[in-house]
C-alpha cells in the first residue's frame, strides 16, 4: 500500500513538471507572437499597441516550378555514370523524346530498367527517343546506375532535372514533343506496356489538336500569361466582349447546351432554347 | 541554359543545342583523351569522334562541332602553333571540301591549336555551305562559351581568352 502510494506520487510529481513546462513554452511562444505583432491579448499592457505593428521581414525566393510554364520543356544536363557530361534539349528535337526518371534503388523501378534492356522491343512510336534520367550523383550512387543501364541507353544523371520538370517522385515519365517543343503527357506507371500506350495517346491527342483545332493557343503550346492573351483575342475575334452572357454562365445547362425539358405538361416547343456558353 | 562539365572542358549549351563531352574507353594501352561533341540537333547515341553517324542526320539549318584533345606530346608542334581556340569563326573558313566526309550541301572547317597547354583540333560542321552566313554566328556563339582548364589543374576553368592570335585554318 505504501508502495503504492509513493509510486502515485511519482507519477503527479511528473505530471505536474511535465504541465509546467508545457505553460512555460505556451508563454514563450504567446510572448514571441507579440513581440512579432500578431499576438492575442494584451499581456504588455498599452506598451506594445503604443509601438504599432512590428513589421516581419519576408523573404521571396525564386518562382517555385508550378509558377513556370507548365508545359515548358527545358534542356537537361549532367553526367552520365561514366562520369562523362552529357546534355539533350527535347523541346529542340523534330520528334518525341520520352523522358524515364527512374532510380536505381526503387523496386518499381527495376521492373523498367529490365526492360530497356531491348530497346528494339519497347513498343514506342518510331522515331521517340528515351532518355533516362537520375538524381545527380551526390544523391545516386553511379555505380549502380551502370549496373543497371543498358549499354545503348542514355543515361542522365542530373538532380536539377528533377526539379526542372516536378517530377514527384520514381518511376514518372515525361513526354515532350519535338515540334512544338512542350510537354505532351506526364505521369507514373507500374509497367512499360502502359507507359507506351500513354505516348501513343499523347501524340495522337497532340496530332488530333494540331490538326483540327481553331484554337492557336493550345496548338502554339502557349501557356500562362500569352495564352490567355492568345485566348482574349479570339474571343474578342469571335464577338465575345467583357460582360458578354455567354462568360457567365449561371448553369451546366448554359455550358453543355442540354436542352430543358418542360415539366409543366404544355408543348415542347415552349421549353427554353438551350444555350451554349462561347 | 544547360552547362556541360567534365574531363577539364566546361561550356555553356546555346538554347537549343545538345552535348557531351567524354572520353573513350581505353583500347591496347592507348590512352583516351577528351572529346567534345555539340550539336544543334538530337545527337545519337553512337557518334564517332568526328562526327561519323551524326553528320548524316543535319538538316539544312544545324550545327554539329568537335572538340578534340590530342595528348601533351603534341604540345610545341608546329601543328598546334596557334595559342588560343578560335572563336570568333567567319563564312569564309568553311568550305565543302573540308569535310572529314564529303555531304552535299555541307560545310566545313578544322582549326589546330593549343590552349592551357592542351592541344585540341577543332571541327565544325554546317548543314548548309549556302546558309553559312546565318549558321556561323551561332558557331561563335557556342564557342564563346567554352572554356578548358589549363593542363595540370582541376579547378573551373578560367573564362574563354578575349583574344587569340596567330595560326591558320587547317583548310
Amino acid at each position: 500500500m505504501v508502495a503504492l502510494a509513493v509510486v502515485v506520487s511519482v507519477v503527479v510529481l511528473l505530471m505536474a513538471v511535465l504541465v509546467a513546462g508545457l505553460l512555460r513554452s505556451h508563454a514563450d511562444i504567446l510572448r514571441a507572437l507579440h513581440e512579432l505583432g500578431v499576438g492575442v491579448g494584451e499581456p504588455g499592457g498599452d506598451r506594445s499597441r503604443d509601438q504599432g505593428p512590428t513589421g516581419v521581414p519576408v523573404t521571396m525566393g525564386p518562382p517555385l516550378p508550378g509558377e513556370r510554364s507548365s508545359t515548358s520543356a527545358r534542356s537537361v544536363a549532367g553526367v552520365t555514370p561514366d562520369g562523362d557530361a552529357l546534355a539533350v534539349s527535347p523541346g529542340g528535337a523534330g520528334h518525341a523524346t520520352l523522358l524515364a526518371f527512374l532510380s536505381s534503388g526503387c523496386a518499381t523501378c527495376a521492373g523498367f530498367w529490365r526492360s530497356f534492356e531491348q530497346p528494339d522491343r519497347l513498343g514506342l512510336p518510331p522515331g521517340t527517343r528515351l532518355i533516362v534520367i537520375t538524381k545527380g550523383p551526390e544523391l545516386e550512387v553511379p555505380a549502380e546506375v551502370t549496373g543497371k543501364a543498358h549499354r545503348g541507353l542514355t543515361v542522365i544523371m542530373s538532380t536539377e532535372a528533377w526539379v526542372d520538370y516536378e517530377v514527384p517522385g520514381a518511376p514518372f515519365f515525361v513526354l515532350v514533343d519535338g515540334r512544338s517543343g512542350r510537354r505532351i503527357g506526364e505521369g507514373v506507371a507500374n509497367h512499360f506496356p502502359q507507359v507506351v500506350e500513354m505516348v501513343h495517346r499523347a501524340a495522337a491527342d497532340a496530332d488530333g489538336f494540331t490538326a483540327t483545332t481553331t484554337s492557336r493557343p493550345f496548338a502554339d503550346g502557349l501557356d500562362g500569361p500569352e495564352r490567355e492573351a492568345a485566348n482574349d483575342r479570339e474571343l474578342l475575334a469571335a464577338g465575345i466582349h467583357p460582360g458578354d452572357p455567354s462568360l457567365y454562365p449561371r448553369s451546366l445547362d448554359d455550358i453543355h447546351g442540354a436542352v430543358t425539358v418542360d415539366r409543366s405538361g404544355g408543348h415542347p416547343g415552349a421549353s427554353r432554347p438551350a444555350r451554349r456558353a462561347g | 541554359m544547360a552547362t556541360l562539365r567534365a574531363h577539364g572542358i566546361e561550356a555553356q549549351l546555346p538554347a537549343g543545342f545538345e552535348g557531351r563531352i567524354f572520353t573513350r574507353a581505353s583500347s591496347d594501352g592507348a590512352v583516351p583523351y577528351p572529346v567534345a561533341q555539340f550539336a544543334s540537333f538530337p545527337l545519337p547515341v553512337q557518334v564517332g569522334d568526328f562526327g561519323g553517324g551524326a553528320v548524316n542526320l543535319l538538316g539544312n539549318s544545324d550545327i554539329f562541332t568537335v572538340l578534340f584533345e590530342y595528348g601533351p606530346e603534341s604540345v610545341g608542334r608546329h601543328l598546334f602553333a596557334r595559342q588560343g581556340m578560335p572563336r570568333a569563326l567567319g563564312s569564309s573558313d568553311f568550305r565543302p571540301y573540308a569535310l572529314r566526309r564529303g555531304l552535299p550541301g555541307q560545310s566545313g572547317t578544322q582549326w589546330f591549336f593549343t590552349e592551357g597547354g592542351r592541344p585540341f583540333t577543332l571541327y565544325v560542321v554546317l548543314g548548309s555551305h549556302l546558309g553559312r552566313d546565318a549558321l556561323v554566328p551561332k558557331v561563335n556563339q557556342l564557342l564563346a562559351r567554352v572554356a578548358v582548364v589549363p593542363a595540370g589543374q582541376s579547378e573551373a576553368p578560367p573564362g574563354p581568352p578575349s583574344d587569340a592570335t596567330g595560326g591558320l585554318p587547317w583548310n
